[in-house]
């Protein structure tokens, strides 16, 4: 009581612990139906790309890679790089958890940009929505992951479901910043030309400004796949499988070698897709010009 | 410009000096800091706060803190001295155990628990059914972890609608292993899918939320834990434990022994606590009694482990010589 000046009087503190996860607890009962049906559609996407991939043989993956790898750089031995890349992850025994990574990823990306890109053009048009957004982004690149990977539980069960909501309120961050980012900096005059012409904000903003910022918004996606990337061995921590889960069997049993060759799998697979889109961003420059 | 940021640095750096040094003066004698392990569970962290107010309040010049991490980094500070001694040591989950003991890096100093278990558990209201909540008893003869291929339907793997699904435990503990074995030993991989939780936090919160909505669930889990004296959970039974059977995962897993373990270093630096060490012992059912008194309340650690040797008082005679244990009974008045 003596030195309230020094330490801050118990009396101000409060505590929302109980009540919030009391509140979590009900959520959980009474909208069971959602939550099942939200799991069951999870489910269902992530298995549909895990089975297209899985489909695909390894070595018409690998040439695809090698093609595309060729076609973006523009030198064939970039091409025969990824090939190579590839072909180690295969041979180190870790085909099968690479392709689950990847189909969360995927889908993780993919929702991002059904999220973001629309949300990202709103901020851009309004104001008033940015000013309500955007903190609400700050928060969801600031706070620790943990905090909301045990109500993702509590709400979606394990593996998947929640290991893709974790990952896209990550993820999607960049690619809301990135689409606003590029259409607010088209050039004014550009759009007033538009105008001038007679076209409506609509038309405006499909026939000249999204064209325009078309570079900064794949700089978005690209950004996007690399934190969905990221988000991989967390996501094992919630039962997710793939290569996070080798890793983390592996530390959690002090094999360090063990869990470097994961660990290099993520790093090449997230280089791979890196280059890849960051060509799809220079071809994209190239066109505008 | 640089000699004057030069200055700054040097008036500040002996500011905070000086400082330090008022600090430790009012104290008087020198302070040895004893560190211990906190791996984040409720039981070793109930255990840490009662080693504190005995460290602390029964002897004099030791300070005391906790070195906060998952239990394989601690481990591995341990190993070189860094950390000195972990308190509730699961031994048998770290694998390399033997080799470090007799590597001569740490030492067994006590056992703190004698009776724990670990192994597959369900809910209470899967084999009896729970009347107030309302939830039907959907596996009455479930008693054995064999049992288990008869009722795989009723564990769905919303994932794979084809089989149930088992949780094993933490991937990395011996105790995953060995489930693992005994998982595809006795066949259970016809009927589940063995998921794996990366963390103790998420694998509670999915035993917790299958509690909260009544449904079935089973897997790993291990008394005394802060769950297991929460939710009316049973241990299944399994075949009666046998060293050498028990690894390959044909036998159930034998009461063990939760150990204080310290790095070698301790001895030197604090020969007279290891006589508190050596005797501090409480058994399961004591754990889980504080265990609960914490949930129930919502007490700090630090406030269970005061309750805990108000409570249970005579523990301190068992612990410390007579005068030391006055002297904690007095700071905890």
């Amino acid at each position: 009581m003596d030195n309230y000046l020094l330490q801050f009087p118990e009396a101000w503190q409060f505590d929302v612990g109980d009540s919030i996860d009391i509140w979590i607890k009900t959520v959980s009962q009474d909208h069971r139906e959602v939550f099942t049906a939200i799991k069951t559609a999870v489910i269902t996407s992530v298995k549909g790309i895990y089975s297209l991939l899985e489909m695909t043989p390894w070595w018409l993956l690998i040439f695809i890679v090698m093609i595309l790898g060729w076609r973006m750089s523009g030198k064939k031995r970039v091409g025969a790089l990824f090939g190579a890349m590839l072909f180690f992850v295969g041979s180190s025994g870790l085909w099968v958890h690479m392709l689950q990574t990847l189909s969360i990823v995927i889908a993780a990306v993919i929702l991002s940009v059904i999220l973001g890109f629309p949300l990202g053009i709103l901020i851009a048009m309004s104001k008033r929505a940015e000013s309500i957004i955007r903190p609400i982004l700050d928060l969801m690149q600031t706070m620790p992951t943990f905090v909301y990977l045990v109500p993702a539980v509590i709400l979606f069960s394990i593996g998947m479901t929640p290991a893709l909501m974790a990952t896209t309120i990550y993820a999607v961050v960049p690619m809301i910043r990135l689409t606003s980012h590029g259409i607010n900096h088209v050039d004014t005059e550009v759009v007033e030309a538009a105008k001038a012409f007679g076209s409506t904000t609509l038309q405006a903003l499909i026939k000249v400004q999204i064209p325009q910022a078309k570079s900064t918004i794949m700089a978005g996606l690209n950004q996007t796949i690399m934190m969905a990337m990221s988000m991989v061995v967390t996501c094992a921590l919630i039962g997710a499988n793939g290569l996070g889960m080798e890793i983390l069997i592996a530390t959690n049993r002090t094999e360090m070698g063990k869990a470097l060759m994961p660990g290099i799998a993520i790093v090449i697979i997230a280089i791979i897709l890196d280059r890849l889109t960051q060509g799809l961003i220079k071809k994209s420059e190239a066109t505008k010009t | 410009m640089m000699k004057k940021t030069l200055l700054i640095l040097i008036v500040a750096f002996s500011m905070v000096m000086a400082l330090g040094g008022c600090g430790g003066t009012e104290t008087g004698d020198e302070v040895i800091t004893i560190t211990a392990t906190d791996n984040g569970w409720d039981s070793q962290m109930l255990h840490n706060e009662i080693a504190r107010i005995i460290v602390t309040e029964g002897y004099d010049n030791y300070d005391f803190q906790l070195s906060t991490g998952s239990s394989t980094m601690n481990w591995q500070a341990m190993l070189v001295g860094d950390v000195d001694v972990d308190i509730e040591s699961w031994t048998d989950n770290v694998v390399t155990y033997q080799d470090d003991l007799a590597s001569g890096a740490i030492v067994e100093l006590g056992v703190l628990v004698e009776d724990s278990a670990q192994g597959f558990y369900v809910p209470k209201y899967v084999i009896e059914g729970d009347e107030a909540r309302g939830i039907e008893a959907v596996a009455p003869d479930l008693k054995t972890v064999k049992d288990l291929k008869d009722y795989a339907e009723f564990f769905p793997d919303d994932e794979d609608p084809s089989k149930g699904r088992i949780y094993g435990s933490i991937p990395g503990w011996m105790a995953d292993e060995i489930l693992y074995k005994k998982y595809e030993l006795y066949g259970l991989d016809e009927f589940y899918n063995y998921a794996r939780l990366g963390s103790e936090a998420t694998l509670w919160a999915s035993l917790n939320a299958a509690y909260n909505l009544g449904e079935p669930w089973v897997g790993y889990c291990y008394e005394p834990t802060w769950v297991s004296g929460k939710l009316d959970i049973v241990l299944l039974e399994d075949e009666p434990y046998e060293p050498g059977l028990f690894e390959e995962g044909k036998t159930g897993f034998p009461k063990q022994k939760l150990k204080i373990v310290a790095s070698s270093a301790l001895a030197e630096k604090a020969p007279d606590l290891i006589e508190f060490f050596e005797s501090y012992n409480t058994g399961s059912e004591l754990v889980s009694k504080a265990l609960a008194y914490l949930d129930e309340t919502g007490a700090t650690h630090e406030e269970a482990a005061v309750w805990f040797l108000t409570e249970f008082d005579y523990v301190l005679d068992e612990w410390l010589p007579e005068e030391r244990a006055a002297k904690v009974r007095e700071a905890i008045q």
